[in-house]
C-alpha cells in the first residue's frame, strides 16, 4: 500500500517534469540586446505588437577645404575646437586645421614648423594632439644611412621644441633596416636602433609611445623623463595605445589590459571590454567625454560605449550598416562631439579621394527608425569584400534599406560547401530564403534550370556599351534571357622567357615543351590549366568528353615532367600558402609565381589575374631579359573566369529593392570598390583599375621595393610605381574584348579532375586511368 | 454481485454488453491517441506531403502526372543506387544475422558472455565521425592498412576509391552491428526454458539436434525482429560512407541516400519524392512478407 502511494506520486512527479520541461523547451529565445534606451541606443528592431524602434545614427561626409593626403590625429580640444592634424595633398606640407563649429567649417591653424616637415631628410609617420591643442610629432631623421628618432613637440600656436628624449635601443639588440617606415631585414641601409611606431597624449604634459619592442614609455613632455614602463616585448600580438582620462587602454586582437598612469600597475581585468574583443574584434580609435569614466570605441563591428567597471558593451552604431564596417575602412581617430554626434577620420582604401582619406560625421536622428523598414538579405557562400564595401555604400545612399549580408562559410562554423547549400534549399523552400546571392562556387545552371534565379534581363538593357557585354551576358540562355550576371572576371594568364612561352600560342605547342611547368604543386597546375582548358571538355547533351580530358592530362603531364617535391617545397608559393590562411583564389593566382619565376624557380608563370600590377609584370620581364605575358594556352579558346555573380531569387520578398542592388552593384561606382576581387566588367571602371592612375604626378625618384622570399632574404624586385602604358592598356583590354566563353564553373567535375590529375603529374596514375577514375565520378553526377 | 461468480461469468458469455466493449476499444484508443497524433503530424502527413509532392514538378508545383516516375525509373543513378542498396543489404543482413546468431549461441554458454556482450555493443557507442576518421587513417592510400601490407611484401590502393570500398562498407556495417544483434538474439534464447533441453537429452540428443530441434524453432518470433531492425539498420552506414568519401563516392558504394542528398541540394524534390514513394512501397512489400513468413511458421 504504502509503495504503491509512493508510486503513483513519482509517476505524478515524473510527468509534470516532462510537461514542464517540453514548455520550457517551445519558449523562444530570449531576445538579444544591443543597447539600452535613450539617445546612446540603436538598430533595435521594434519588438512584440507594436511600435517600431525609433533612432538611428546617421552618416555624413565631411569635407575639408583642402584635401589631406594623411591624416595622424583628429582631437576636440578644451575649448570645443576640433583640431586636425595631416598631409596636405597638394603641396605635402604638415599642416593643422581646425573647426569651431563641429566640423562644418574648417580654417587652417598653421603650418608645422620647418624642422618637421619635408626637408629630405626624414620623414613623419605619427603624431598626436593633446586636448589644449598641442601636438607630438615623431620625426625620422635620415643621415649617414641610420635614421634617429627626434621628437617634436608643438604648442597650440606654433612653437616647437624638442622632447628631450632619446629611445632606448630596441630590445633584442640587433638593428633593424628600414624604408618608409616598414621594416626590410636586419642590418644594412636605412640601420635604425628604435623608432617610435605609436604615440599619444596622456595629458598636455605626459606622452605615451610604443617602440618596435612593444614597449611603451610614458615620458614627461618638458624634461624628457620616463614615468612608467610598461613592456610587452615578449608578446606575440601587437599592442596599440589609446588613452581614456588617466587610464591606459593597451589592445590586442584578443584581449583588451587597462593599466593606470599614475602607478604604472595594471587594473582589474574588464570582462565585458575583453569579451567583446572576441566576439567584435580588435579596437581601432578609442575616445571618452567624461575623464576616462567610460570610453567610446569602434571596431569592425562599428561603435561601442563601455563604463568600466561595468559589464555590459553598448553598440551605439551598427557597422554593418554604414562604412564603419567596410573591409578596407580603417579608423585613424575618433572624436567624440557630445553624445548625439561623433567624428570618425579614416582610411579607405576604396575612396577616390587621395590617400582614401575620409572623414565622417555621425549624428544622431530621433526621427529615423533605428532599422530600416526594408530588409534585403543577401547570401554568399564565401566573403566578398567587393560586395561587403558595397553594401556600406548602399545602405548609405538608401537609408530606409538595412542590407543583411549572410556568409555561410567561414572559420569558425567548419562548414562544408554541401552543407551551405543544403541549409540554403531549405529556407528557399521555407520562404525564408536571401532576396540575392552571390552564386560563386554554387550550381548556377541547376539554379537556372529549376528556376531558383529570377529574370533580369530587363537590369542589363541600357548602357549596354559601358560593359564587357561578353562577359556580363556569360549566362544568357538559348532564349537571350539573364538570370545571373558576373561583374568582376578573371583572366587567365601567363608569363615567361621566349623559350618557353609565346604568348598566343595553342595548348598543344605549349605543352609539347617538356618540363616547361616543372617545379609546380601538381594541385595547382591542374588548377589553373582546369580553367583554361574545362570550357572545352562540355558535349551538347552535358557529359564529358573522356578524349579531350585524356588529352589534356597527357599534355599537362608531358609539359610537367618528372615530379620532383623538394624543388616545389623551395617555391615561393608553397611558402606563402604554408604561411597562414588562403583562400581558393589566392592559390591560382598569376601573382604568386611571381618571384619563382624571376628567380628562375620556375619557366612559366601560370594563373588567374584579377588585379592590375604593371609594375611587378614589367619587372619580371626585364628580370626574365625577353618576358612577355598574355593568355594562358588552353584547349579552349577565348576563356574568362567569371567572378562575383549575382542573382536575385525568384521567391525573394523583395524583388524591386533586389534589383535596385543589382544596378547598384554593376555602376561605376560600386564597380570601382577593388578588394582583389577581379577586374570589374564596367569599362570605364575597368580602365581606372587598369591604367595606374593613381601614379601619376608623383615624384620621379618614388620607388616601391618589393623583395622577400622562401628561398632568400636577398631577392628583390624593385620597380617603379608609374602608370602603365597605354600599349599595354590597349593589349589587356583586347584580351577582355576576345573573350566569349565563361569557364567551366562546376566545382564537383573540378575537384575530380583536380585530385586525378594530380596523381598523373605526380606518375601514380596514367592519364587513361584517371580519366576513368573521372568519369566514373562524373558520370554519376551528370546522370543525377 | 447478486449469485455466485460462475452465474455471473456465464450471464457475461451470454449476452456481453455492447456499452461495456466499447467503452473498452475507447479507453484504448485514448491511451494511444496521443503518440498516435504524433506519428500522424511526424510521420504519416508529412508522407502523404511527399506522396502528392511525386506527381508535381520542383518548385513550380505543376501537375506532371506520373513524369517523374518515369524520369527515376530511366535514371542511370538511381538505377546504380538501387542496384547498389539491394546488393549490400542481401549480403550484409543475411550475414550479420547469422554471425550474430553464432556468437551469441557461443556466449550464452560462456560464463564470461555478460561481459564481451557489453564489449560487442561499445562499436555501436562510437559516433559515425570518429568511425570515418579511422577508416581514412586505416583505408587511405596512404594509410595503416597498406603499411601493413607492405610488411608483407604487398601491394597497397586506395582502398576507399576502389571495388574494395563497398567491402569496406559491408564490414563496417557487421562490426557497428554485430554486438546489437546478439543481444537481440541472447534475449530470444533466454527466453527458451531450460526443461526442453533437459528433456531432450535425457532422451539421447546432442548439441547439434538440439540447436536445430530446439533453438531454432524458439528463435524464429525473434528472427523477424531482428531481420527488421538489421535491415533498417543497414540504412544508417550511410553516415560513414558520407563522412569518408562526400557527396559522390566510388560507384560501388553510391547509395539511396547518396542519392537522395544529391537531389535535396539541387532542389529535385520531383524525383526524391517518386524515388522515395517507390521505396518505401518496396519496403512495406517486404516487411508484410517477412511477417507473413513469420506468421505463417508460428502456426
Amino acid at each position: 500500500m504504502k509503495f504503491r502511494k509512493l508510486k503513483r506520486a513519482a509517476g505524478i512527479v515524473l510527468s509534470m517534469a516532462l510537461v514542464l520541461g517540453s514548455l520550457a523547451g517551445c519558449s523562444g529565445g530570449g531576445a538579444q540586446e544591443s543597447g539600452d534606451g535613450g539617445a546612446g541606443s540603436s538598430n533595435q528592431a521594434g519588438s512584440g505588437g507594436g511600435k517600431q524602434a525609433m533612432g538611428r545614427f546617421l552618416e555624413e561626409d565631411v569635407t575639408l577645404p583642402i584635401v589631406l593626403s594623411t591624416v595622424y590625429d583628429m582631437k576636440k580640444l578644451e575649448d570645443g575646437t576640433i583640431r586636425i592634424l595631416g598631409d596636405n595633398g597638394d603641396n605635402g606640407a604638415r599642416t593643422i586645421w581646425d573647426s569651431k563649429d563641429s566640423g562644418v567649417n574648417w580654417e587652417k591653424a598653421f603650418d608645422v614648423p620647418a624642422e618637421i616637415q619635408d626637408q629630405g631628410d626624414g620623414y613623419v609617420d605619427h603624431a598626436a594632439l593633446s586636448s589644449d591643442g598641442q601636438s607630438i610629432w615623431a620625426y625620422n631623421k635620415i643621415e649617414d644611412d641610420a635614421i634617429t628618432q627626434i621628437l617634436y613637440l608643438v604648442s597650440k600656436d606654433g612653437e616647437v621644441s624638442q622632447v628631450p628624449f632619446e629611445l632606448p635601443d630596441a630590445k633584442g639588440g640587433s638593428s633593424k633596416s628600414f624604408e618608409d617606415g616598414e621594416e626590410t631585414g636586419d642590418g644594412g641601409a636605412g640601420m635604425v636602433k628604435n623608432m617610435v611606431l605609436d604615440l599619444c597624449f596622456l595629458d598636455p604634459g605626459q606622452v605615451l609611445l610604443k617602440d618596435i619592442s612593444d614597449i611603451i614609455y610614458q615620458i614627461n613632455v618638458g624634461d624628457g623623463s620616463v614615468a612608467h614602463t610598461y613592456d610587452f616585448s615578449g608578446a606575440e600580438d601587437t599592442h596599440q595605445i589609446y588613452m581614456a582620462g588617466n587610464k591606459l587602454v593597451v589592445a590586442t586582437s584578443t584581449e583588451v589590459l587597462v593599466y593606470d598612469t599614475e602607478t604604472g600597475e595594471q587594473q582589474q581585468t574588464e570582462e565585458a571590454l575583453q569579451k567583446s574583443v572576441s566576439e567584435s574584434g580588435m579596437l581601432t580609435a578609442v575616445d571618452t567625454v567624461d575623464a576616462g569614466e567610460s570610453i567610446y570605441c569602434l571596431t569592425g563591428n562599428g561603435l561601442y560605449h563601455y563604463k568600466f567597471g561595468g559589464s555590459v558593451m553598448e553598440q551605439l552604431i551598427d557597422g554593418t550598416m554604414n562604412t564603419l564596417g567596410a573591409p578596407a575602412f580603417y579608423p585613424i581617430a575618433l572624436t567624440m562631439l557630445d553624445e548625439e554626434n561623433y567624428m570618425v577620420a579614416a582610411t579607405d582604401l576604396n575612396s577616390d579621394a587621395l590617400g582614401g582619406i575620409t572623414l565622417l560625421r555621425y549624428t544622431w536622428s530621433a526621427d529615423t527608425p533605428a532599422k530600416p523598414d526594408k530588409e534585403l538579405k543577401v547570401y554568399s557562400l564565401y566573403n566578398n569584400r567587393e560586395l561587403r564595401q558595397s553594401v556600406s555604400k548602399f545602405q548609405k545612399e538608401h537609408t530606409d534599406v538595412y542590407v543583411n549580408y549572410q556568409v555561410a562559410m567561414s572559420e569558425e562554423n567548419g562548414m562544408t560547401v554541401s552543407d551551405a547549400l543544403k541549409t540554403l534549399t531549405t529556407e528557399i523552400m521555407a520562404g525564408k530564403g536571401p532576396d540575392l546571392m552571390l552564386l560563386d562556387g554554387m550550381p548556377i545552371k541547376t539554379y537556372m534550370e529549376k528556376g531558383i534565379l529570377k529574370d533580369i534581363t530587363s537590369l542589363f538593357q541600357e548602357d549596354s556599351g559601358s560593359y564587357f557585354e561578353n562577359i556580363r551576358k556569360a549566362y544568357q540562355d538559348s532564349e537571350g534571357k539573364v538570370y545571373a550576371a558576373p561583374a568582376r572576371f578573371f583572366i587567365p594568364m601567363a608569363q615567361g622567357g621566349g623559350a618557353y612561352y609565346t604568348p598566343g600560342e595553342d595548348f598543344a605547342s605549349f605543352t609539347s615543351k617538356q618540363g616547361v611547368l616543372a617545379n609546380m604543386q601538381p594541385e595547382t597546375v591542374v588548377e589553373k590549366f582546369w580553367y583554361s582548358c574545362g570550357a572545352s571538355w562540355q558535349k551538347e547533351d552535358n557529359t564529358l568528353d573522356a578524349e579531350k580530358v585524356t588529352e589534356f592530362l597527357s599534355q599537362l603531364k608531358n609539359a610537367y615532367g618528372e615530379y620532383n617535391g623538394s624543388a616545389i617545397e623551395d617555391t615561393t608559393a608553397v611558402a606563402i600558402s604554408e604561411g597562414g590562411a588562403v583562400n581558393e583564389l589566392q592559390k591560382v593566382s598569376l601573382s604568386w609565381g611571381d618571384f619563382d619565376l624571376a628567380f628562375g624557380r620556375v619557366n612559366v608563370n601560370v594563373g588567374l589575374y584579377g588585379r592590375m600590377d604593371y609594375g611587378m609584370l614589367d619587372a619580371v620581364n626585364k628580370k626574365l631579359g625577353q618576358g612577355d605575358y598574355g593568355l594562358m594556352p588552353g584547349q579552349a579558346e577565348g576563356v574568362f573566369v567569371p567572378a562575383m555573380v549575382i542573382g536575385v531569387s525568384s521567391k525573394s520578398a523583395q524583388p524591386e529593392t533586389a534589383e535596385a542592388f543589382v544596378k547598384y552593384l554593376f555602376s561605376p561606382q560600386a564597380q570601382k570598390v577593388s578588394q582583389l576581387g577581379g577586374f570589374p566588367v564596367e569599362k570605364e571602371s575597368f580602365r581606372s583599375m587598369v591604367d595606374g592612375h593613381e601614379y601619376d604626378n608623383r615624384d620621379s625618384d618614388m620607388r616601391l621595393m618589393a623583395g622577400g622570399s622562401a628561398a632568400g632574404s636577398d631577392e628583390m624586385l624593385s620597380y617603379e610605381m608609374v602608370p602603365t602604358p597605354e600599349e599595354d592598356i590597349q593589349k589587356i583590354t583586347k584580351m577582355v574584348e576576345s573573350f566569349s566563353v565563361p569557364a567551366l564553373q562546376d566545382d564537383v567535375i573540378k575537384e575530380s579532375v583536380v585530385e586525378q590529375g594530380a596523381k598523373v603529374l605526380k606518375g601514380e596514375l596514367s592519364p587513361e586511368e584517371a580519366t576513368d577514375a573521372i568519369m566514373q565520378k562524373v558520370n554519376i553526377y551528370l546522370a543525377e | 454481485m447478486h449469485g455466485s461468480g460462475k452465474d455471473y461469468r456465464e450471464k457475461l458469455k451470454k449476452a456481453p454488453s455492447k456499452d461495456h466493449g466499447n467503452g473498452k476499444r475507447w479507453r484504448g484508443a485514448l491511451w494511444i491517441l496521443p503518440s498516435f497524433l504524433g506519428v500522424l503530424v511526424f510521420y504519416l502527413l508529412p508522407y502523404a506531403d511527399v506522396a502528392r509532392r511525386s506527381f508535381f514538378g520542383a518548385v513550380d508545383n505543376q501537375f506532371v502526372g506520373l513524369a517523374n516516375y518515369q524520369a527515376i525509373l530511366g535514371n542511370t543513378a538511381f538505377r546504380l543506387a538501387v542496384k547498389n542498396t539491394v546488393k549490400f543489404t542481401l549480403i550484409c543482413v543475411p550475414t550479420l544475422v547469422l554471425l550474430a546468431l553464432a556468437c551469441a549461441v557461443v556466449l550464452y554458454q560462456s560464463k564470461y558472455g555478460g561481459v564481451i556482450k557489453s564489449a560487442f555493443l561499445m562499436p555501436m557507442a562510437l559516433p559515425a565521425v570518429s568511425v570515418a576518421l579511422v577508416w581514412r587513417l586505416l583505408f587511405h592510400s596512404q594509410g595503416l592498412f597498406n603499411y601493413w601490407l607492405s610488411h608483407f611484401g604487398m601491394e597497397g590502393r586506395d582502398w576507399m576509391n576502389g571495388q574494395g570500398a563497398f567491402w569496406i562498407l559491408v564490414g563496417s556495417y557487421i562490426w557497428k552491428n554485430l554486438g546489437y544483434d546478439i543481444v537481440l538474439w541472447m534475449a530470444g534464447l533466454s527466453g527458451i526454458s531450460e526443461n526442453i533441453y533437459e528433456a531432450a537429452k535425457v532422451d539421447g540428443a546432442g548439441e547439434w539436434k538440439c540447436f536445430l530441434k530446439i533453438t531454432l524453432p524458439n528463435l524464429k518470433p525473434s528472427l523477424y525482429t531482428i531481420t527488421v531492425l538489421s535491415f533498417l539498420n543497414s540504412f544508417k552506414v550511410f553516415r560513414e560512407a558520407y563522412l569518408v568519401a562526400g557527396d559522390y563516392p566510388h560507384e560501388g558504394i553510391y547509395m539511396m541516400q547518396h542519392l537522395f542528398n544529391n537531389w535535396f541540394r539541387a532542389f529535385s524534390f520531383d524525383k526524391m519524392a517518386a524515388a522515395a514513394v517507390l521505396e518505401s512501397g518496396v519496403l512495406l512489400v517486404l516487411i508484410l512478407l517477412l511477417q507473413k513468413a513469420w506468421d505463417s511458421g508460428v502456426e
